[in-house]
């Protein structure tokens, strides 16, 4: 898995009609014919949106002539969920670290205080 | 013990993916901005459990930039760059952040918003994230959408759970 490639995948994933796309292929495979029918687009519109699917690696598509089926391809997603481990692992564990060192901060003010009293 | 918890959804404005943490931490809201907006008291939490930060460069106000390279435990460097773009003394930072690959080249790019809520002497830290690519905005009729998305999302944040909690076991 390359940087570049989690790149492509999100800016696959950033637009709301490919995510939608996504969604209704999750379910089955279905042809662009099918795909364009409730976005109210022009099929060269959902072509394009399959063509940069295709290109991250999203969707594979049949090789039949006449109806050449769109499938959800997950590898891709499982590489978006492994960012996504990674960057909750950074967040929860600093936060972790934040704890700790707020009552480091918070021991060391009184024992200031209890000196200042002496 | 601090109370977290994380969510993944989409963002309001359809733009990608956002990621939202919020976390509990038993100080004053005026401490937690500080720590968080002075690098030297933000070098000593930065980073997962046994990473150290060589490199703190954190210059917290609107325009200054990031610059810190972490240490992991095995010795290796991971840098990110990022810069400033609003501060709110004491109840808001938002800045843009970048993991930079081994030519120090940015990856994609995350835009960060995090938020300070007074708490009854406890402070409510909310970080949002999202992930920013050029693409242009959707048209509005678009939005409903969504929906099948945020379930795959959802879908997508418990398989991360999941893998989360096998590998702590």
């Amino acid at each position: 898995m390359t940087h570049d490639s989690l790149s492509t995948t999100f800016a696959a994933l950033a637009d709301p009609t490919r995510r939608a796309i996504l969604a209704r292929l999750a379910l089955r495979e279905a042809s662009v014919t099918e795909l364009a029918e409730p976005f109210r687009m022009s099929m060269p519109a959902v072509s394009k949106h399959l063509k940069v699917l295709e290109r991250a690696g999203l969707i594979a598509r049949g090789r039949e002539a006449q109806w050449r089926p769109c499938r959800l391809q997950a590898a891709p997603l499982k590489d978006v969920a492994g960012w996504l481990e990674n960057y909750r692992r950074f967040w929860e564990e600093s936060f972790d670290r934040l704890d700790e060192y707020l009552r480091t901060l918070k021991k060391e003010k009184q024992r200031g205080s209890k000196q200042r009293k002496h | 013990m601090a109370q977290s918890n994380a969510s993944i959804s989409t963002a309001e404005n359809g733009l990608g993916m956002e990621v939202v943490f919020t976390r509990t931490f038993d100080a004053p809201r005026n401490l937690v901005f500080k720590v968080w907006t002075d690098s030297s008291h933000l070098v000593e939490w930065w980073g997962p459990h046994g990473f150290t930060n060589p490199r703190c460069e954190w210059d917290a106000r609107p325009g200054g930039e990031i610059h810190i390279d972490m240490r992991g435990p095995d010795g290796r460097i991971y840098p990110m760059s990022g810069r400033f773009q609003e501060i709110v003394e004491p109840e808001r930072l938002v800045f843009v952040s970048a993991a930079l690959d081994d030519s120090r080249e940015p990856m994609f790019e995350v835009l960060n918003t995090v938020t300070f809520a007074e708490d009854g002497g406890k402070t409510i830290l909310t970080l949002t994230a999202r992930v920013i690519t050029s693409t242009p905005n959707a048209p509005q009729y678009l939005k409903g959408m969504e929906v099948g998305w945020r379930q795959s999302l959802e879908r997508l944040s418990v398989q991360v759970d999941k893998a989360l909690s096998t590998e702590r076991v």
